[in-house]
C-alpha cells in the first residue's frame, strides 16, 4: 500500500491535527506518525499543545518549548500554555508602560486583572502559539500537533473563523470613525487630544491610526492560519479513536464541526483492537463489541479512510515500537 | 485696531467653525464610545472581541477610552447633553 499522500507535503510544508477523546491514544499515535514520516526523509517537528503533557513520556525524553532533536529529521517540543498566557501580560505591559501616566488616572490596571482571567484566554493563547510556529512553519516539511482533549481543540480551530468576524466588524465601525475624524478635520485643521497633560495627534488616516493598524495586522495574521487550516493540501486532521460508542459518538461529532469550518479531516485511527486467537469467553464479549462498533465506524465515516490499530501485549513506547504503528497509520 | 478687528473675526470664524462640526462630532465620541465599549465586552458579560487583539489594542486606546469614562459620567444628563445640542436652553 502506497504512503497517504494527505499525511505528506504537497504545497509548502503539511500540518497534521490528532484529535480524539482523552485517553484514546493521541500521543502514541501522533508520535508513532511523526517517527515514521522523519524515517521516510521529510524534517519533521511534533509539538504537544495538551497542557497535561505527555509526549516526552512516549519518546522517553524531557521536552520544552524549544524544538528538540529526538532522531535524524525529527525535532519534538511542548508548549506551556501557562508561560505562554504569563508572556502575553508580560508584553502588554511593557506596551503599556507609555500611557501609565494616563492609566492611573483612570485606574484600568484592574481591568487588565480581570482580563488574564477572562474566558477564552487559553484558547485565544493556544491559537496564537499554533500562528506562531506556522509563521515558522517553512523551517519544516511536516508538523504535527499532538492537541488537548476534543472539545478545546475544536474551539480553537473555530476560533479563526470567529476571530474574523469580530475583526471585520471592529475594522468596520473603526473605518465609520476615521471617516467622522476626516470629516471634521476637513473643517477644523488638525485635531489635538490632550489628556493629564500629554498631547495626542488625533489620528484620521487608515495608515496612521494605530489601532487601525494593529486590527489589520491581526486579521493579516489569521487569515494566513486559516488559509492553511482550511487547505486540503496543507491541513489533515486525524482523529484517534477506540472501538467503544461514546468515543465514536464524539468523533461523530468533531467530524461534524470540522465540515463547518471546512478543516480537511482525512483518518480515523481506531486504536486499541483486541485481536485474539484463543478463545477466552469474557475477553471474546468484549471483542464482539468492539466488532460491533468497528461495523458502525465503517458505516459512519464513509468519505474517511480508516485505520485499525491492535491493542499490543505491551505499552508501546520507544522509537522502535512507534515506528511499527506509525508504519500501520502512514500506509507503508 | 488692525490686530483687534483679526483677532475678533478669527474668534468669530473659528466659533462658527466649531459650530459646523458640533453634530459630527457628537457622532464620532458615540462611535468612540462603541468602540471602547466593544473591546470592554468582557467586563459587562457581553462577548468580547479576542482577547490577544483587545490586549493589542489597548496600548492605544488612550482617546476612546477617555471618551468613554466622560460619556459614563455623562451619562445621568443624556436629556441635557441633546438640549445643549439643539439650543434648547
Amino acid at each position: 500500500m502506497a504512503v497517504r499522500e494527505y499525511l505528506i507535503p504537497k504545497e509548502g510544508f503539511r500540518v497534521l491535527f490528532f484529535i480524539g477523546k482523552g485517553g484514546v491514544g493521541k500521543t502514541t499515535g501522533s508520535a508513532a506518525v511523526s517517527v515514521t514520516l522523519s524515517k521516510k526523509g521529510y524534517k519533521t517537528l511534533i509539538v504537544s499543545i495538551d497542557p497535561a503533557h505527555n509526549l516526552g513520556d512516549v519518546f522517553e525524553v524531557k521536552l520544552n518549548d524549544k524544538p528538540k532533536q529526538i532522531a535524524e529529521n525529527l525535532y519534538a517540543m511542548e508548549l506551556d500554555m501557562e508561560k505562554l498566557i504569563k508572556a502575553y501580560l508580560k508584553h502588554l505591559e511593557e506596551n503599556l508602560k507609555h500611557i501609565y501616566r494616563y492609566l492611573t488616572v483612570i485606574n484600568l490596571e484592574k481591568y487588565f486583572e480581570v482580563l488574564s482571567f477572562s474566558p477564552g484566554i487559553e484558547e485565544y493563547a493556544t491559537l496564537e502559539a499554533i500562528k506562531e510556529i506556522l509563521q515558522k512553519g517553512d523551517e519544516w516539511d511536516i508538523i504535527i500537533f499532538d492537541t488537548p482533549p476534543t472539545g478545546l481543540t475544536l474551539r480553537v480551530m473555530a476560533l479563526p473563523h470567529i476571530a474574523l468576524i469580530w475583526t471585520n466588524k471592529l475594522i468596520e465601525v473603526r473605518r465609520k470613525i476615521l471617516d467622522k475624524r476626516r470629516a471634521i478635520e476637513n473643517i477644523q485643521g488638525e485635531r489635538k487630544f490632550v489628556v493629564d497633560g500629554e498631547e495626542y495627534k488625533l489620528p484620521s488616516r487608515e495608515r496612521e491610526d494605530p489601532v487601525m493598524k494593529e486590527l489589520l495586522a491581526y486579521r493579516g495574521e489569521i487569515e494566513f492560519v486559516r488559509d492553511i487550516i482550511t487547505n486540503r493540501d496543507r491541513t489533515s486532521v486525524v482523529a484517534v479513536m477506540n472501538a467503544e460508542m461514546l468515543p465514536l459518538y464524539e468523533t461523530e461529532r468533531a467530524h461534524e464541526s470540522l465540515k463547518k469550518f471546512k478543516i480537511p479531516f482525512n483518518l480515523v485511527v481506531v486504536n486499541k483492537i483486541i485481536e485474539l486467537e484463543e478463545e477466552v469467553p469474557k475477553i471474546k464479549v468484549r471483542m464482539d463489541a468492539q466488532k460491533k462498533v468497528l461495523r458502525k465506524i465503517h458505516k459512519k465515516f464513509r468519505d474517511v479512510n480508516i485505520v485499525k490499530v491492535p491493542m499490543f501485549e505491551e505499552e508501546p513506547r520507544g522509537l522502535e515500537w512507534l515506528e511499527r504503528i506509525g508504519g500501520l497509520i502512514v500506509g507503508d | 485696531m488692525l490686530e483687534g478687528l483679526k483677532a475678533f473675526l478669527k474668534g468669530f470664524f473659528s466659533s462658527f467653525k466649531e459650530q459646523s462640526t458640533e453634530y459630527i462630532e457628537f457622532e464620532e465620541r458615540e462611535l468612540e464610545n462603541v468602540f471602547a465599549l466593544l473591546l470592554m465586552g468582557s467586563f459587562v458579560g457581553i462577548p468580547s472581541p479576542p482577547s490577544t487583539l483587545v490586549l493589542r489594542l489597548m496600548p492605544h486606546m488612550v482617546r476612546e477610552i477617555y471618551v468613554m469614562q466622560r460619556r459614563v459620567a455623562d451619562m445621568d444628563d443624556i436629556f441635557g447633553e441633546m438640549a445643549g445640542m439643539f439650543d434648547i436652553t
